[in-house]
């Protein structure tokens, strides 16, 4: 069985797993980056958003042969330190509650940002909308994706 | 332990059997610099470059214990709080009765905390002045140094050496409110920049080397047992190690997630179970019986004046009955744990409300002493009672020992996570009003039918407390009513049960505060003016062992009802609804909820909240707590599970709804200045917010929802 060339936050990675392995699990257990996390396996709570060639997909729909060729980009390759507006803003509006939904929270609201820097109220909710946050931190969500659009300001 | 209430006792006072002093020796840790750190109690240690590490006693699941608990510390002992780092408390010698549970993680480790770190103070103070030669009364602390005449100043670590010498204060001096400068303040959570790059660790990133994944094939009837099977398929799948009988079914371990899943999925479709005898099991049926249970024995949990013949003599009574389903925790990390198990001694890796139960059952399991059980608490994905089951760390404990060598994680999926829960019960509620000629409240009788939780965490005995606990929010409803009779008629249900967000009191305080609006509408008076005349001028007045402080209460109702505008012109459609309660006779809460209903569709536009919870740690905290609070009650107004066959009906967020974005009220939330001790608000705002909604959807179209989930019928 060939082994699958996905690149991974930059770095080129050779992954020898089944054509039909999620992405989600070779991020998690094949490449050890767990901050892509697993939430309902159907695509139906964003925990485990990544992008994909810029867009945010949700991973444990991906299998791995799909994502051959493309750049995946995880939490942990998001910024090198923290640093990207929708990280400072989340830290600014203290969002996170228990924090496991909040990596899949990021990945969206990012590639939100990217195809719309300034995003209306319906737009967040159609993106953050596919996402759930049992603890409930959907109003700090809101603010701290406008206030990334402001470039951190309130 | 024969009540809810003993178990926050015994596991909330995690450590308060701990006497500061006892390690007087100040034992280093490994890789401490030995006798150089000073360690005057189990929750504290400053090390000689003079940061400190604090002990967190509480498992962080989201209500930022882990922030709250240690800014307690930090504040008596005049820490920096940026040079600050925490460890995570262990089952153990220092901790024997760690737990986390019923918004109680504030209330229950205030004073041990506040008395470790201001010990801690006066120790480097003494230090310090002894040094100096100074009396320690010219001595004063600030963001870890101690100060003193002259322009002196020492760091807490250099001080450290010889603060260990010295005698540990029993009663050290506490600040008092007025001193406080980092508690009453916002503070961001601590764990918020790991959580933003993906480096906050919970359970399931737990990675040991040599681990192992394994899946479990439960039978999807509890108590049913697999019959016969053929694991040669599972045993194909590439990555599949082993099938293992273990005694919740059959363990798939593989060297992944994605292969024990695969390969459950094949064991799967070859299996067939010896169900039980519960394959019958399903909702109606069970409805029908706890309706008989409203008419059968029970047991009282308060009973006070004669409320037979009160409501007899009563000029006219109303009577109605509400319903509450079987709900699902879904936290958003699914249930997982991971063990690793010898003959000598196992660890354990995993988020639990319940350590040290965690601990002593997996240690039980697998025939070990709970002290060879080494249990790591990881950060939990969410708790909300669901953590608190140790079936989860057991079951994995069983599996690492069947499958033998090296760690397992089992990872649960999402339909196992709620097929498996350990539900909150349905309950079945009878309420009688008994008015008089004026329309005044003479007589109320609230009756509870369904399963209980307390006898399930106690593994089937059923515990004197258990009506008490069952009917919390509804015995201790804080009216002046002269005859009430508050009662709980246990109906058995096959099904594991376990506390969720706000416990009992969410179905108890939903069915009382719907039927008082009832009860206040029936006699034409404003729900708002009504209960502050059933509240009346009191102010303590005991409800069994526990003062209630009334004056509380009222405070909030108006405050809530004031910034809510109660009494306004509405635009068409739209209603207000209010509810309050004092939880647990502790956090006193009132919710205004506005709401419309447009199309047969249920709008929630605004909760306003009021809260008075003694001294408020953390603002920010507190009202990140309301506003989940009031998400989860908005949530449980579409969720339920419903049982067919045995079986749970639903198996994911498609049909087990949760709350999203665009549905999420605004929040407001208004809190009381208080010098009083403080309470919890993890789940305070949870059973006061769906009674708001539901009194609102009544002032808004005349419709009264007794029965959650609302159906679209009830609002067309």
């Amino acid at each position: 069985m060939p082994a699958f060339q996905i690149t991974v936050n930059g770095r080129r990675r050779s992954v020898d797993v089944d054509a039909d392995t999620p992405l989600l699990w070779v991020l998690r257990d094949t490449l050890g980056l767990t901050g892509t996390k697993f939430g309902c396996g159907q695509g139906i709570c964003g925990s485990c958003t990544v992008h994909q060639d810029g867009k945010a997909v949700r991973s444990c729909q991906v299998p791995v042969k799909e994502a051959t060729g493309a750049s995946i980009v995880t939490i942990e390759g998001l910024s090198k330190d923290g640093s990207h507006p929708v990280q400072r803003a989340w830290i600014e509006e203290d969002v996170a509650q228990c924090g496991y939904c909040q990596p899949g929270m990021l990945m969206s609201a990012s590639a939100l940002l990217a195809a719309h820097p300034h995003p209306t109220d319906g737009q967040i909710d159609d993106v953050i909308g596919d996402h759930i946050c049992r603890c409930g931190s959907y109003p700090r969500i809101r603010k701290a994706i406008h206030r990334a659009a402001k470039g951190g300001a309130e | 332990m024969t009540s809810r209430r003993d178990f926050i006792k015994v596991t909330g006072a995690a450590g308060a059997g701990l006497v500061l002093g006892l390690h007087l020796e100040a034992k280093p840790r490994p890789g401490e610099a030995a006798a150089r750190t000073f360690r005057p109690n189990a929750y504290l240690a400053i090390r000689p470059d003079g940061r400190a590490v604090l002990t967190v006693p509480k498992s962080e699941m989201g209500q930022g214990v882990r922030t709250s608990l240690p800014l307690v510390i930090a504040e008596e002992l005049d820490l920096d709080w940026s040079r600050v780092e925490l460890v995570q408390a262990m089952p153990g010698p220092d901790f024997r009765h760690l737990g986390t549970g019923g918004s109680t993680s504030v209330s229950t480790t205030w004073t041990t905390l506040r008395t470790a770190g201001a010990a801690a103070r006066e120790m480097l103070v003494a230090a310090a002045a002894q040094r100096w030669g100074v009396p320690s009364g010219q001595c004063r602390t600030e963001k870890g140094f101690v100060l003193g005449p002259g322009g002196k100043k020492a760091g807490y670590g250099e001080l450290a050496e010889a603060a260990a010498k010295l005698p540990v204060p029993k009663a050290p001096k506490l600040k008092t409110p007025a001193e406080f400068r980092l508690l009453g303040h916002p503070t961001r959570r601590v764990d918020g920049p790991k959580i933003v790059v993906g480096r906050a660790l919970f359970g399931l990133d737990t990675r040991r080397p040599g681990q192992r994944f394994a899946a479990v094939l439960r039978c999807p009837v509890v108590g049913g047992t697999p019959k016969a099977w053929d694991a040669s398929k599972a045993l194909a799948v590439r990555g599949v190690k082993a099938v293992v009988p273990v005694p919740t079914g059959l363990a798939v371990v593989a060297d992944g997630t994605w292969a024990a899943f695969k390969g459950r999925d094949a064991l799967a479709s070859s299996i067939s179970w010896n169900e039980g005898p519960n394959g019958d099991f399903n909702s109606k049926d069970l409805e029908t019986r706890m309706r008989a249970a409203l008419d059968g024995p029970a047991d009282a949990a308060r009973s006070t004046g004669a409320v037979v013949p009160a409501l007899a003599a009563a000029a006219r009574v109303i009577e109605a009955e509400y319903a509450f389903p079987f709900q699902a925790h879904t936290t958003m990390e699914p249930m997982n744990a991971t063990a690793l198990v010898r003959p000598d001694g196992a660890e354990l890796w995993v988020g639990t409300q319940s350590p040290n139960t965690a601990q002593e059952r997996a240690a039980a399991a697998v025939g070990l002493k709970p002290d060879q059980v080494k249990l790591n608490v990881a950060l939990l994905g969410g708790g909300f009672g669901r953590r608190s089951g140790t079936d989860f760390s057991t079951e994995a404990a069983q599996v690492a020992k069947a499958a033998g060598g090296g760690p397992v994680q089992v990872v649960w999926d999402r339909t196992d996570d709620i097929r498996h829960d350990q539900f909150h019960p349905a309950t079945l509620h009878r309420l009688k009003a008994g008015l008089d000629g004026r329309g005044g409240l003479g007589a109320w009788s609230h009756r509870i039918a369904g399963g209980a939780v307390l006898r399930s965490w106690l593994e089937g005995k059923k515990a004197p407390g258990q009506a008490e606990t069952e009917a919390n929010g509804a015995w201790d409803l804080p009216y002046d009513i002269p005859a009430l009779d508050i009662s709980f008629a246990e109906v058995e249900v096959p099904v594991p049960l376990g506390w969720w967000r706000a416990i009992e009191i969410v179905p108890n305080v939903f069915a009382r505060e719907c039927f008082l609006d009832e009860v206040a509408h029936a006699t034409g008076k404003d729900p708002l003016a009504f209960r502050l005349d059933l509240l009346g001028k009191r102010g303590q007045v005991k409800l069994g062992e526990e003062e209630l402080d009334l004056a509380r209460l009222r405070k909030v109702l108006e405050l809530a009802a004031e910034k809510a505008g109660w009494g306004r012109t509405l635009p068409k459609g739209h209603g207000l609804g209010l509810a309050c309660h004092a939880y647990d006779r502790r956090t006193y809460i009132a919710a205004v909820a506005e709401i419309s209903v447009e199309k047969g569709g249920l709008r929630v536009h605004r909760v306003v909240a009021a809260v008075d919870c003694g001294i408020i740690l953390n603002p920010d905290g507190l009202a990140g707590q309301v506003e989940g609070g009031v998400a989860w009650a908005v949530s449980a107004l579409s969720s339920q599970i419903t049982f067919e066959k045995g079986r749970a009906v639903q198996e994911n967020f498609d049909t087990f709804p949760v709350l999203r974005l665009p549905e999420m009220p605004q929040v407001e939330v208004h809190t009381i200045a208080s010098t009083e001790a403080p309470s919890g608000m993890g789940e305070p705002p949870v059973p006061v917010t769906i009674p708001a909604i539901l009194n609102a959807v009544f002032a808004a179209t005349g419709k009264r929802l007794r029965r959650l989930p609302i159906a679209p019928a009830d609002l067309a």
